[in-house]
Order: C-alpha cells, then structure tokens, then sequence
C-alpha cells in the first residue's frame, strides 16, 4: 500500500470511529434523557440533536470518500447501570468524553484537513462533557484528561 | 533541569556521527530547530503568559481566586506537558520568563473579560499550530484548545458562579 493509500485509509478509519461514536451518543441520549427532568432534560434534548446533526455530516463525508457509513447498533451496552438523575448525567458525561476522544483520534491523521475537522469537532463535546460533569479537565480526548496532573 | 519524556523532542537535533561521509558539518554549529520543537517554544512562551495573567488576575480580584484556581491548575498541567515535549540541551533553557503582561483591568467583569479572550485567542492559537506537527504533539494542541474552549465558557459569569461551564 503506498503512503497515500495508508493516509487515505487512516483518515477513513478515524472517520468511521468518530461515526460510531455519535451513532453511541444518540443512542446513549435517549436512555439519559428519560432520567432527566426540567431544565436537564431540555439540555439533553439539544446534546441528542447536536449529535444527530454531527452524524449526518460524518456520514455524508465517508461516503463522498466513496465508502459505506457504519451503521448503528441495534443497542449498546451501557458503561453502568442508569436509573436516576445522576448516573444519566454520568453517562452523558460519558458519552461526550467518548466522542471527543474519537474526534481526537481524527487529529492523528496526516491528511491536515482531517485534522483540523478533528480539532474542531472535538470543542463541542468537550464543552458538553463539562458541563454535565460540572467542571473542566486540562486534557480533554486524552485517557488522562480527567486529571488536571495529565 | 527538565525532566525528558519518552517522546521528548531535543531542542536540537542529535547531530550525526562523526565519519568521513559527506554531509553536514558537525562543527558548523547548531541545526535548525525542527517544526516541532519551533511551535513547541511558541506554545511553552504562551501557556507562560496565560499563567501569568490568571496569577495576576487573582492577585487583584481575591474574590475570583476559588473559581479560577481550578483553570489555572490545568494550564500549569498544559505546561508541563508542553516543556516535557522537549529536551534541554547544555547550555540552552526552554525560555521560561514571561514575555507579555497587560494590565489587570480595574473591574472584575473586565478581568474575566479578559480572561476569557485570552483563553479564545490561546485556543485559536493551539488549532493553528497543528498543521505540520507530528501527530502525537498534533493531538495534544488539539486536546489543550479544547480545554482552553471550556474555560471561555468556565469564565462566563454564569459559570463563575455555579461552576457550570454553560
């Protein structure tokens, strides 16, 4: 395989895990937002659209670059057990904490237009991971990003 | 003295073996600093200044110190991080001293204010930097402008007050 090939297939690789990614997100919302009440639950609304839209515009790049989108599983698996308020902002957390990890990966490729979706992509759920946490991390994608330390 | 990460880009790059092939000359002083490292020195003079403003900020607005200790602890991580990007060869020092210091505004809505524009702008600043880098270093500006993103919403009054960043 030459080196653009492998760049090619990397970047595709990395698009497809963003993808499934937000596929987890907007299944994982819906569980959240049954738990939620008020003012969080409109939150979690917006958050699930949000990634329905960041679906959508993944989705329509794979296939431009001539491939087939992954598609969504039927269910996931939950990291734990949801059944109040708390644990559904846990796992918003979560799932913002996955797909910023997953856009961070994109930033790995070396195709720099990749890389800059990647970078900008990874802001919003970033924000949103600290806002359902209640606080910042100094390293937000990264597997240390809860600790400030890194 | 700095301690070197695994990844930890020299300040210079090693020079080459003595031999009789032709190439560069050891002895004709020191090789361009390679891309990496360049931004890295950008990155480390910034991170420096952004510490620099929160400290000062704090100084003067006492009051601010509980909410913004938390961001100021995770850009003294980013610094870390950064300077143990990079070896110190003898002899050369990662600049260490602060290079900008505006004034601290004279009200509290104009500090935060000027906070969270130097938080928009150091992020803009990290996205920039990731063209050309090697992926590693490329992920962790990226990582840093996401965080630095969280504290401009972290710094809005909304934030300061009950610690949600939005």
């Amino acid at each position: 395989m030459s080196a653009m090939a492998a760049s090619a297939a990397a970047g595709l690789q990395a698009l497809q895990a963003a993808l499934a990614a937000e596929h987890a997100a907007v299944y994982g919302y819906g569980v959240a937002g049954a738990m939620l009440s008020g003012a969080e639950q409109s939150m979690a609304l917006n958050d699930w659209k949000a990634h329905q839209e960041a679906r959508d515009t993944l989705e329509a790049m794979i296939v431009k670059l001539g491939a087939t989108p992954v598609a969504a599983a039927a269910a996931y698996e939950l990291p734990f057990a949801v059944r109040d308020a708390r644990s559904a902002r846990l796992l918003a957390t979560a799932l913002e904490e996955g797909v910023a990890r997953a856009y961070l990966g994109l930033v790995a490729v070396t195709d720099q237009r990749l890389r800059a979706f990647g970078a900008l992509a990874m802001l919003p759920p970033a924000n949103r991971a600290a806002a359902w946490r209640g606080s910042t991390v100094a390293f937000p994608g990264m597997p240390s990003g809860q600790h400030a330390t890194g | 003295m700095l301690a070197a990460s695994a990844t930890a880009l020299p300040l210079f790059p090693l020079l080459p073996a003595l031999s009789a092939c032709a190439g560069p000359d050891p002895l004709a002083g020191p090789a361009p600093l390679s891309a990496d490292v360049r931004s890295l020195l950008r990155a480390v003079a910034a991170e420096q200044n952004l510490i620099s403003l929160y400290v000062r900020t704090m100084a003067v607005y006492s009051a601010l110190a509980p909410a913004l200790a938390p961001l100021l602890a995770e850009h003294r991580a980013h610094l870390a991080r950064l300077r143990a990007q990079i070896v110190e060869p003898p002899g050369k020092a990662v600049p260490g001293e602060v290079t900008s210091r505006p004034a601290i505004p004279g009200s509290r809505e104009g500090a935060l204010a000027r906070l969270r524009a130097a938080e928009r702008a150091a992020s803009a600043a990290q996205l920039r930097r990731l063209a050309g880098v090697s992926p590693s270093l490329a992920q962790l500006y990226a990582s840093i402008a996401a965080s630095e993103a969280t504290h401009v919403t972290a710094l809005s009054d909304r934030g300061l007050s009950d610690r949600s960043p939005r």
